[in-house]
């Protein structure tokens, strides 16, 4: 599968986007990539306990809000993308 | 230890911010031309500095008052007072960086008085640009930074 | 008065006199400031159905009540008057510094009646007011009109002024203020290219009292305090601006390409975004007065055949040249969108134009004869070149410069401009995001996305995540979101604290700065007069409910790539819920009993 970084996340770990992880479910992606990329990359991720509101996640361009969040699986084929949470206009 | 005002032009998106915060704590209204500090922008290269009084030790306009109204407060700032102030405004002329000025709608000297130890520009300042903080630190990031240049050079050097 | 320093100025050109008024109070806080006020005062005075671009088309110059102040990010005015683009109102909003020095010279408003007989430019140094002649300056760009006026007034003075784009009565020329900042949209530049009028000069000494400055300072402390913690307000838009969105709509899918043909994803879109600017071309960020976000991008190109320096640009205007033109080459984005800022042409209607143009030419409409180039899509030169022509009327510019409604309608093919009223869509394709499409369809001033910004939920989560492909619950987000803005163009502060703050924090300041009991339920139904009265305008002046449509192609036309692949618009499922939610006749006209609610009298 395919991660693709934005924003913040990019100078986080450094690259635009990396196919070296695998995993059955977001959540254990995340934790995958986080203990690949450190604290300051959990500690945008993740807040108390539970994903934090200033991360958006799209699963093939569709935001995980409208998946099953977290608990979504992942097929090999899936490109997940990370962005902060971003506005402009 | 005193706390000093800091200033980092590389930093100011000259947003004028603190003259906002500096006219209102002084005259309770938003006057940019009672301001104690300016932003000075050079559109053409884009680049912004904020200006105000950074309290001089040896200073020229206290040294020049006829009256001896200008003295050195206990948080640092150099204050007009201004009862004993006769508006001759050799302050005005003598200071050097323009940083006391004569506001001609309260018809009186106005120059940074570091708001009585609790700087409003510093506290809204939403860049960065202008801190309040101890003296002996104020510099050392701009040490450390330049430090750093010798740093790279003798690691090169040494790889 | 607080907040609202409490006089306008009234300036007749054709008669050059000039006249100082106080401002209703009773009007002023019923309509807040700024765009609301602005449009109550053009509708008092103006017939409604006078020809955009005739002396009898008052154009106002209208700060808000918090305008100058330290309200968060107060440093905005409007620009009001009838629209040649559109015909609708316009009231074209714009940051930097002349609106806050507007109240420091003594003035809320400045009212321009008729039309100067030669170029003039009016100074206002407080009390002394100067109609002085502007003969020297027409024909000159904006950065050298606001630097010969600088020199020729005050060099603290602020300018507002046209480019060529007004002075050639280009359909969407902007008037542009501090050099960058521009009241953009809508044409407004060529009502006062019409007057003769190129600059209005600005230095005031004077200063903005509030009500309760105690109040004041707390809600002020406490609004600033929520934009500086928002990751977006605080961190995000500071860091990339707003061209951070190009990534994040390509991905969602609804990113508009190619004159929203191939709409979805765009190969290398990362290319244009926010990340490439910051990395490659940003100087600095910069701030409008009083602002804590700093979304301002302060851009170089340093070589090469797109050198340029500038501000900007905008996700609207990167996605315009962009995207919707085939180009992935920041390069010539930053050069073309310099340029409109120079020029004084809408940076968004613009490059929408050339797009619609290079749809013509790709599909036959239109050929080299025409356009004197090669307009196929990608054309990095053309971008540039057709700008600059559009701006000065030269060749096929001359064409461009009636916007793309009229363009493709002259070639028989108006299905293809991707605008409503006349006014083209930014950068949201309405197939990919429903809501926004019912904004678009029911905007007062046609394609435009600031009047209610959908994308924040649909695709961003503020305040909370909707899904953008359903049409459910939209008609009653669209109108909050629309309400909303209404209020916050009309106190005078920047729309983009709305990620961070609601109608609670701006009905505190509003009540602390003025003295009068805003709550948030009367800010609220400030925000719906305003849209109401707007749509009364364009009621009277011949739209209607078949009016509120969108382009073809987003109805019929599904979207063919990426996420959002095989949506149309669907927008007869929203409209008819929208007209409920607005307690509207099933036509679109406001009723009696709405306007009684809302206390307009016409």
């Amino acid at each position: 599968m395919k991660v693709k970084f934005f924003a913040i996340f990019r100078e986080l770990t450094g690259t635009k986007e990396t196919g070296d992880f695998a995993a059955e479910t977001l959540e254990e992606l995340l934790q995958a990539l986080g203990q690949h990329y450190g604290k300051k990359f959990t500690d945008w991720v993740w807040a108390d306990g539970g994903l934090s509101d200033d991360v958006i996640i799209l699963i093939n361009g569709r935001a995980i809000e409208h998946l099953d969040g977290v608990k979504t699986r992942l097929q090999p084929a899936d490109e997940i993308a990370i962005f902060p949470k971003m506005a402009g206009g | 230890m005193a706390k000093v005002l800091t200033l980092a032009p590389e930093k100011c998106t000259g947003c004028q911010t603190c003259e906002l915060a500096c006219s209102f704590k002084h005259t309770q209204e938003f006057r940019p031309g009672a301001s104690r500090v300016s932003v000075l922008t050079w559109e053409s290269v884009g680049v912004s500095v904020p200006m105000m009084c950074l309290q001089c030790d040896d200073a020229a306009c206290m040294k020049v008052c006829p009256m001896g109204a200008i003295s050195k407060s206990d948080t640092g700032a150099m204050m007009v007072n201004e009862a004993r102030c006769i508006k001759c405004k050799m302050c005005v002329t003598a200071c050097p960086f323009g940083n006391t000025a004569y506001d001609a709608v309260e018809m009186k000297i106005i120059k940074c008085d570091l708001c009585g130890g609790e700087p409003e520009c510093a506290r809204f300042c939403p860049s960065g640009a202008i801190t309040f903080r101890e003296a002996a630190t104020a510099t050392l990031s701009k040490k450390r930074a330049y430090a750093a240049k010798f740093k790279d050079l003798l690691q090169e050097v040494s790889e | 008065m607080y907040g609202w320093v409490g006089q306008v100025l009234r300036i007749n050109l054709s008669k050059e006199t000039v006249k100082k008024e106080a401002l209703d109070p009773v009007e002023a806080r019923n309509y807040i400031g700024a765009r609301g006020l602005g449009i109550r005062l053009w509708m008092k005075e103006v017939d409604l159905k006078v020809d955009p671009l005739s002396d009898k088309n008052n154009l106002i110059f209208i700060t808000g009540p918090l305008t100058g102040t330290l309200a968060t990010n107060a440093g905005r005015y409007n620009v009001v008057c009838k629209a040649p683009l559109t015909g609708a109102m316009a009231a074209s909003n714009s940051g930097g510094y002349w609106g806050p020095e507007l109240k420091y010279a003594g003035y809320d408003a400045v009212i321009f009646e008729g039309k100067a007989k030669k170029p003039v430019y009016i100074w206002i140094n407080d009390d002394e007011v100067e109609i002085r002649s502007a003969e020297h300056l027409w024909g000159k760009t904006v950065y050298d009109t606001t630097d010969v006026l600088k020199d020729e007034t005050d060099e603290d003075a602020k300018v507002s002024c046209i480019g060529p784009g007004g002075e050639n009565l280009v359909k969407f020329a902007c008037i542009i203020n501090d050099y960058t900042r521009a009241a953009g949209r809508s044409g407004v530049g060529a009502v006062m290219g019409a007057k003769n009028l190129k600059a209005v000069v600005v230095k005031g000494s004077g200063g903005v009292k509030v009500a309760n400055p105690q109040e004041f300072m707390e809600a002020v402390t406490k609004a600033r305090q929520m934009v500086k913690d928002h990751p977006v307000t605080g961190q995000g838009l500071g860091l990339y601006g707003t061209n951070i969105l190009v990534n994040i709509l390509d991905q969602s899918g609804g990113l508009p390409v190619r004159n929203f043909q191939d709409s979805g994803t765009f190969p290398n879109a990362d290319a244009t975004g926010g990340e490439s600017l910051t990395a490659k071309y940003l100087v600095r960020p910069k701030g409008c007065k009083g602002c804590s976000i700093s979304c301002g991008r302060i851009n170089r190109v340093a070589a090469g055949q797109f050198a340029t320096f500038g501000e900007g640009p905008e996700y609207e205007a990167a996605w315009g040249y962009g995207a919707d033109c085939g180009i992935d080459n920041l390069e010539p984005i930053l050069k073309a969108s310099n340029l409109c800022n120079e020029l004084g042409i809408d940076a968004i209607t613009m490059p929408t134009t050339i797009a619609c143009a290079m749809e013509l030419f790709e599909k036959g409409y239109i050929t080299k004869k025409q356009t004197g180039c090669d307009l196929s899509f990608g054309n990095e030169e053309a971008i540039v070149d057709l700008t600059y022509k559009t701006a000065y009327r030269q060749g096929f510019g001359n064409e461009l410069a009636e916007g793309s409604f009229r363009l493709a309608s002259k070639y028989g093919h108006p299905e293809l401009s991707m605008s409503v009223k006349k006014q083209e869509m930014p950068a949201y394709d309405p197939r990919a995001l429903q809501g926004m499409g019912l904004n678009y369809a029911t905007n007062n001033r046609g394609g435009c996305h600031v009047r209610g910004y959908m994308t924040a939920p649909e695709i961003l989560g503020i305040p909370e995540k909707l899904d953008n492909l359903v049409t459910e619950g939209k008609a009653e987000w669209t109108k909050i979101f629309q309400d909303l803005t209404g209020a916050v163009d009309s106190a005078g502060i920047c729309l983009f604290l709305t990620f961070a703050i609601g109608a609670p924090e701006v009905a505190e300041q509003l009540k602390a700065a003025t003295g009068v009991d805003y709550t948030v339920e009367e800010v609220m139904k400030a925000g719906e007069r305003i849209w109401n009265l707007e749509r009364m305008f364009n009621m009277k002046n011949g739209f209607t409910r078949a009016d509120d449509t969108l382009p073809p192609r987003v109805l019929k036309e599904p979207i063919k790539y990426g996420p959002c692949k095989g949506s149309v618009s669907k927008l007869d499922v929203m409209l008819p819920e929208y007209y409920k939610v607005r307690g509207w006749s099933k036509d679109g006209v406001p009723t009696k009993e709405k306007l009684a609610e809302l206390s307009i009298q016409l």
